[in-house]
């Protein structure tokens, strides 16, 4: 396909294209269609690369989008050409030296946007002009400087971009800034959290992350409410540590600070999604003011001293353990050349007997392989049943009470930070660096609420309210 | 609906029209006016769940298990400018509060799960429906989002798709003539919003039982010329979602909005009225506002009264960045006022506003005993959203004493041709309302703004929102376009129209104006499964229908079938010429009445037998001759009196005999 052909017929292909063709008829043209379920007035759209090849999509006077199939399509006339330009206009971010001065890092996806309500297409708002136009109360809060690292969707941000903010993190940190914001897409946000946790230790500044759950396109959206209580935790806040902030309930209400090694995306669509497990979050966020929670948290630092170790070794994975998991997946892993196994087990950190092989085969091979839990809460205790003991035998190290995807992101940090030296990997992971171990859980850790329960009901209908 | 078809072809405005109350007006009088009108109708499916997602249908909870709160924020237009209504619903900061009960409601009304896939049982209902209307049906199904900041949908916007357009239904009610035509513009299929609770202040309280419901909105063209037509178009309209049997009833299941303007006025949308009876008076008073308003402004160009003189800033408090605005907490400190003398001890900001060259027009009328300075006030009690009346003052006699009102008006050193009002609330507020103020009169000099407004039972409109501007409307990108392929268009079942079903009727034997009744009649189903042969039965059905319908649910119960088991005998017996019609209306009513035998209750309506006619023929005979003194005409009377009284015969025959037997004739005969 030329590119001129592509031009004009974005997204269509045969039939319609052809349709299309017959007519003289492009995309952002005025057309008046003929069809055999009755005439229609509109601009033609791009189509969706993914919707099907058989419908022409015009909008209506009235605003409304409609598909037209091309066999029902007799005549197409075109009566205009109405191209649309994205562009936000933007306003100068104001700039207060008695304010501090925050850096905001993009990685992709929209933090902020604007509709063009001609065509639908939402147009991402980054630049602190572009930002101004659509949060205006980020003026009140700091000087703010912004810098699109990446474009990329949260499932695609992994080890390369780990690395790349790490290090603009501690230049960052470096040049003076007051307090970092992450622009991130939710979906592995807590895995870039714990990332960024452990490659840039005890930073001066706050270096908070923050996303949304509903696109900013929309006039619910949580997005510009989550961005100026990061932008103010990570200006004015006094926790210096790598966090998430984000919702605390699905109410326009408060934000919570989360520790970027102990926080979870735990449900795939509501606004309080991000839950911090086996441990109570470190602070509150309402109406620029700070609550603490946790009671102990790193404090903000007038100093620039901070550890940036971004390094990474991509030979890592991680096994979701199931019953009857047979011992070739194992093998498989080794063979392939990994260097570390986080297995996500059951219970207290068990696997089944038949794998038992593989995981000595495992040892043998220098690999090192670490036991987390799929229940998420609890710790790891493999002394209590004969099974984890059996297990141990293999050299398995087990993470107390890591969440198995921070103890996959550090066992892939640890083991760039000592290649070849399992002994000094197996001693950094087990040893906590930035809370993604706890000494203890306390009885408000783990909290997952049966609903229909009447206490639960009564309460609920007290705090929901 | 776009910009330019907003405003009234005419831009004559009728100024020099004389006022009139609804009622008064011919419809060469409303064409005098410029008089437009179009409906949006919105009618509630029946289906057995919501839209997008899988929570039951046309449940009514009161029960509240949790409350969410929300704000809404405004999203910017590629121009960079907020639409009109997304900027005014900003402004009033609202906390809005959704009450949720668990068996109506799950996440996707709170905007917390994306939807589901459409419920197909909705779209079909919906197409058979546009089918009705003899719409154009898209081939594809796009659902957008139309964007409400108001709150009534936690999401922002409603989810809403094309179904169709296009389309012309025969409008023989028309006060102008039965050869009208109706333009249906497009049918929408849409979810339903929240049921408001409470608005007070900075607090608006929603119920979610309704929200995601599956609706149609039917929009017209604006072919409603007079206000009896709006009404009976929208009766129409009505009539026809209802023909497909797939719709609900009761109350709220049918809303609609009323769009209105006149010669030289914009269209303004009556929102939410409640029922078709309200049309007629709501579309007089709206129209006379549009002219009274045209007039207002007439008199402002007449004072030379321009947007210049009533500028303010769009930042900064409007008492320190306008002349024509002052803070006047300590110049009414010691006024003897009430609602002054709360405000001050609340701690309120109070403020004055000189309106320039608006002196004695806060009095102008607008609706049926409302004025001007209500509008105003209306505008500030929705904006500003002040929690304590009165919201405004425009005026010294409201109570204010005199010594105050002089000092608020040589404040802001207002002369004669100058009007002043004074506000009050906290702090932003008051800059709200004050600016509120401002931008009212600015719209003015434009005459009638862009509004849409709600409806009252007693026929005047009050101020709503800012009618949304028509760009409101994105792609749901949570949802595929949707087929609507050939295959499944034939297979739904199109119902007769009711102009199709009038005119079998009429060709039945009922005369044209009941035929058109009960075509759109909820009972049109159980004439047809009567189906008289007869002529003459057709039209007595058809009658003791339309004018016993009230009583047939209460007595018949609901079900169709169970009527007509009831009334099946009479129409059998009828068109056999068992019964005479004449008796048919009277035997109507005894089986709705009588819980008998329906056999038994026939029987006093069959003629009596012939030694029974004769014998009373015999005795009226010996009797008519003692009435020689009386006309020939109340003999008759008598006679006929008599003879029915005892015995069942056809009056007309009854009449032919005795003029026959017993030579008595009407007088002149």
């Amino acid at each position: 396909m030329s590119a001129t052909d592509k031009h004009g017929y974005e997204g269509y292909r045969d039939p319609t294209k052809s349709v299309m063709k017959r007519f003289g008829v492009t995309v952002w043209s005025q057309v008046q269609a003929e069809t055999t379920r009755g005439p229609f007035h509109g601009l033609v759209l791009p189509r969706s690369e993914t919707s099907d090849a058989d419908h022409l999509v015009l909008k209506l006077g009235s605003g409304y989008n409609v598909g037209l199939r091309a066999d029902t399509i007799t005549k197409l006339t075109k009566t205009g050409y109405k191209q649309a330009h994205y562009k936000i206009p933007e306003e100068e971010f104001p700039s207060d030296p008695s304010k501090p001065s925050v850096i905001l890092l993009g990685t992709g996806g929209t933090i902020a946007s604007r509709l063009d309500y001609r065509t639908g297409a939402v147009i991402p708002a980054f630049s602190p002009g572009e930002l101004y136009g659509s949060v205006p109360e980020l003026s009140e809060i700091c000087n703010l400087q912004t810098e699109k690292l990446f474009g990329e969707f949260s499932e695609n941000i992994g080890p390369t971009h780990y690395i790349a903010l790490a290090k603009r993190i501690g230049e960052a940190i470096a040049g003076g800034a007051d307090g970092i914001v992450i622009g991130h897409g939710t979906d592995t946000m807590h895995h870039t959290a714990a990332a960024l946790s452990f490659m840039v230790q005890r930073p001066p500044v706050p270096v908070v992350m923050v996303g949304s759950q509903r696109s900013s396109d929309r006039p619910s959206s949580d997005a510009a409410r989550n961005l100026i209580h990061a932008t103010w935790a990570a200006g004015c806040g006094s926790i210096a540590e790598v966090m998430v902030c984000m919702f605390g309930p699905t109410s326009d209400r408060y934000n919570l600070l989360h520790r970027g090694t102990r926080v979870r995306k735990m449900h795939s669509s509501t606004r309080s999604t991000f839950r911090t497990l086996g441990d109570v979050p470190l602070a509150m966020l309402q109406d620029r003011e700070l609550t603490p929670i946790h009671a102990t948290w790193n404090k903000r630092r007038d100093d620039r001293d901070v550890d940036v170790h971004a390094v990474f070794d991509e030979r890592v994975t991680i096994l979701y353990y199931y019953p009857n998991m047979q011992p070739d997946l194992i093998d498989a892993v080794v063979d392939a050349g990994y260097k570390g196994i986080v297995i996500a087990g059951t219970g207290l950190g068990h696997v089944n007997r038949k794998v038992y092989p593989a995981l000595e085969r495992a040892r043998n091979a220098g690999v090192s392989v670490f036991m987390t839990l799929q229940t998420l809460w609890g710790f790891v205790q493999m002394h209590v049943y004969e099974t984890g003991r059996e297990i141990l035998e293999f050299g398995v190290v087990p993470l107390a009470n890591m969440l198995p995807e921070v103890a996959y992101v550090k066992l892939g940090w640890a083991l760039a930070m000592h290649p070849d030296d399992p002994g000094a990997v197996k001693d950094l992971m087990t040893t906590t660096l930035a809370g993604e171990m706890t000494e203890r859980e306390p009885h408000d850790g783990y909290l997952v609420f049966q609903g229909g329960v009447p206490e639960i009901d009564e309460l609920l209908g007290r705090i929901w309210s | 609906m776009s910009v330019a078809l907003d405003a009234n072809p005419r831009t004559d405005p009728p100024l020099d029209f004389p006022d009139r109350e609804f009622g008064e007006l011919s419809h060469q009088d409303y064409a005098e006016l410029g008089f437009l009108c179009g409906l949006e109708v919105h009618q509630q499916l029946l289906t057995d769940r919501k839209l997008f997602c899988r929570c039951p249908a046309g449940i009514r909870s009161q029960q509240v298990d949790a409350e969410v709160l929300r704000h809404m924020r405004p999203t910017l237009s590629e121009l960079g400018e907020y639409d009109g209504c997304a900027l005014m619903e900003y402004k009033t900061r609202k906390e809005i509060i959704y009450q949720l009960a668990r068996s109506s409601v799950c996440t996707y009304e709170m905007d917390d799960t994306p939807p589901f896939p459409i419920d197909e049982q909705a779209v079909q209902v919906a197409i058979s429906i546009a089918r009705l209307f003899g719409l154009d049906l898209v081939s594809e199904l796009h659902v957008m989002r139309k964007q409400y900041l108001d709150g009534s949908i936690p999401t922002g916007f409603q989810r809403t798709a094309m179904i169709g357009g296009g389309g012309t239904i025969p409008f023989r009610a028309s006060e102008l003539g039965s050869d009208r035509m109706l333009r249906i513009r497009q049918l929408t299929l849409e979810e339903d919003s929240c049921r408001e609770v409470s608005d007070v202040g900075h607090r608006i309280t929603f119920r979610t039982d309704r929200l995601g419901m599956p609706l149609i909105e039917t929009v017209t063209e604006p072919d409603l010329l007079t206000p009896l037509d709006a009404a009976r178009g929208n009766r129409l309209l009505a009539a026809i979602a209802r023909s497909s049997g797939k719709v609900r009833r009761g109350p709220g299941a049918a809303r609609q909005d009323v769009n209105v303007s006149i010669a030289g006025s914009r269209r303004v949308e009556i929102k939410g009225v409640p029922s078709w009876r309200w049309i007629p008076r709501l579309t007089h008073n709206e129209a006379f506002r549009h002219l009274n308003l045209l007039r207002l402004r007439r008199e402002l160009l007449a004072r030379s009264v321009n947007a210049a003189h009533l500028a303010i800033s769009a930042k900064g408090l409007p008492w320190e960045c306008s002349d024509l605005v002052v803070e006047a907490s300590s110049i009414v400190r010691r006024s003897s006022f009430g609602p002054i003398w709360d405000a001050i001890s609340r701690g309120d900001t109070i403020c004055a506003v000189k309106l320039p060259g608006f002196g004695g027009l806060l009095e102008h009328p607008t609706q049926p005993g409302v004025t001007f300075a209500h509008e105003i006030e209306e505008r500030v009690r929705v904006i500003a959203c002040p929690t304590t009346r009165p919201f405004m003052i425009g005026r010294a006699d409201y109570g204010v004493d005199a010594a105050t009102w002089r000092a608020v008006r040589s404040a802001l050193r207002a002369g004669e041709g100058d009007a002043v009002v004074l506000l009050w609330g906290a702090p932003e507020d008051a800059a709200t309302a004050a600016r509120e103020v401002l931008l009212r009169a600015q719209d003015s000099l434009v005459g009638v703004p862009s509004e849409t407004r709600q409806a009252s039972a007693g026929g005047n409109t009050g101020f709503e929102r800012i009618l949304p501007g028509p760009e409101r409307m994105y792609p749901d990108t949570d949802t595929p376009p949707l087929p609507i392929v050939d295959a499944w268009v034939d297979t739904i079942d199109v119902v007769e129209r009711p102009w199709e079903r009038a005119d079998r009727y009429v060709a039945a034997g009922v005369p044209a104006a009941a035929a058109e009744e009960l075509a759109t009649s909820p009972w049109a189903e159980l004439f047809d499964d009567l189906s008289p042969s007869a002529p003459s039965t057709a039209r007595r059905l058809a009658f003791a229908i339309i004018k016993r319908g009230h009583g047939l649910r209460a007595r018949l119960g609901a079900e169709t079938a169970s009527a007509a088991e009831r009334l099946r005998p009479l129409v059998e017996a009828t068109d056999a010429g068992r019964i005479s019609p004449h008796w048919f209306e009277a035997a109507f009513y005894e089986l709705l009445v009588d819980s008998g035998p329906a056999e038994h209750i026939l029987d006093r309506w069959r003629p009596s037998s012939d030694d029974c006619q004769q014998q009373e023929m015999d005795v009226v005979r010996a009797n008519v001759a003692k009435l020689s003194g009386k006309s020939a005409d109340a003999r008759l009377r008598w006679a006929m009196g008599q003879v029915l009284s005892t015995v069942t015969m056809d009056p007309l025959q009854l009449r032919d005999r005795l003029v026959r037997e017993l030579a008595l004739t009407e007088d002149g005969a």
